[in-house]
């Protein structure tokens, strides 16, 4: 039997640096190439998936975070209970999979969140992805897909020094220790 | 260890991607008229160049999408970056 229970544990501090898992949250994936798209994820959840590469748009409730020119990851910006996940889930299937739009694919259980804060999340993260996090951490929204500690990771920079990291699952009991051991030594 | 410009997502180090080795390799129109020898040269003999190579890379940590790319492979020096289905920009 499936576990879905997460194997993280709660927050853990180091100095300034926090990292804590966030959930119950909806994750649900979205592909399309249709032009009607984005009107309808606009119409269904007031929020327009952006076109421009490694950038994100979020209103009060959601985040649509930038994947690839035609796939983006939806995320609930507050914690929201299985049931409401559910009817969001197939009002989204309802519009958009069912009359052949896109495809929409609930990945809640795929993915973990864990939030990173304080001033040394970005010596934190350069110590073991090859990505330059330049760019990336003088834009709120951005978003980036890359490696850490060859470990595949979604990144989401929400404002300053505050990110939200997207691990798969099966990846996030490694890369939970993998952070809190080097989070010790920064 | 080089750079590479995903046309997709920008400049990302080599890490991140996967080769895909020789690109615009086209599928014989007529698979079951070749002899065997065709086939197989079809199927599994790459050129090895030393110098200007056409290749396939996929951004495979990253956006996951496929793209072509021209690579100096004495020296990684990449010419040219260009999508899937677009004419190579320089002389092939």
């Amino acid at each position: 039997m499936l576990n879905f229970e997460t194997t993280l544990q709660d927050s853990k501090s180091y100095g300034d640096l926090t990292l804590s898992e966030v959930e119950p949250i909806l994750k649900i994936n979205l592909r399309s190439n249709k032009r009607e798209f984005s009107t309808k994820i606009g119409k269904l959840l007031s929020i327009i998936p952006p076109i421009e590469a490694n950038t994100s748009s979020s209103n009060e409730d959601y985040s649509v975070l930038w994947l690839s020119p035609d796939e983006w990851l939806i995320y609930s910006n507050n914690k929201i209970s299985y049931e409401q996940q559910n009817l969001l889930e197939e009002n989204l299937f309802n519009n958009i999979s069912n009359i052949n739009q896109g495809s929409v694919t609930n990945v809640t259980d795929h993915w973990v969140m864990i939030n990173l804060k304080g001033y040394k999340i970005y010596d934190l993260l350069s110590k073991s992805s090859p990505y330059d996090f330049k760019n990336f951490k003088m834009k709120k929204g951005s978003v980036t897909q890359t490696l850490l500690n060859h470990t595949d990771v979604i990144l989401h920079n929400i404002y300053d020094n505050n990110l939200n990291l997207f691990v798969r699952r099966s990846f996030s009991e490694d890369l939970w220790l993998w952070i809190n051991d080097s989070a010790r030594f920064l | 260890m080089f750079i590479i410009n995903c046309p997709y997502c920008g400049e990302r180090d080599q890490t991140e991607f996967s080769s895909g080795g020789e690109a615009h390799i086209a599928r014989p129109k007529q698979p079951t008229e070749l002899s065997d020898d065709e086939w197989a040269e079809f199927l599994f003999m790459r050129k090895n160049i030393k110098g200007i190579q056409f290749e396939r890379w996929n951004h495979s940590h990253g956006c996951r999408k496929w793209f072509n790319v021209v690579r100096d492979t004495s020296n990684d020096k990449i010419h040219a970056v260009y999508k899937m289905g677009e004419k190579p920009p320089v002389n092939k």
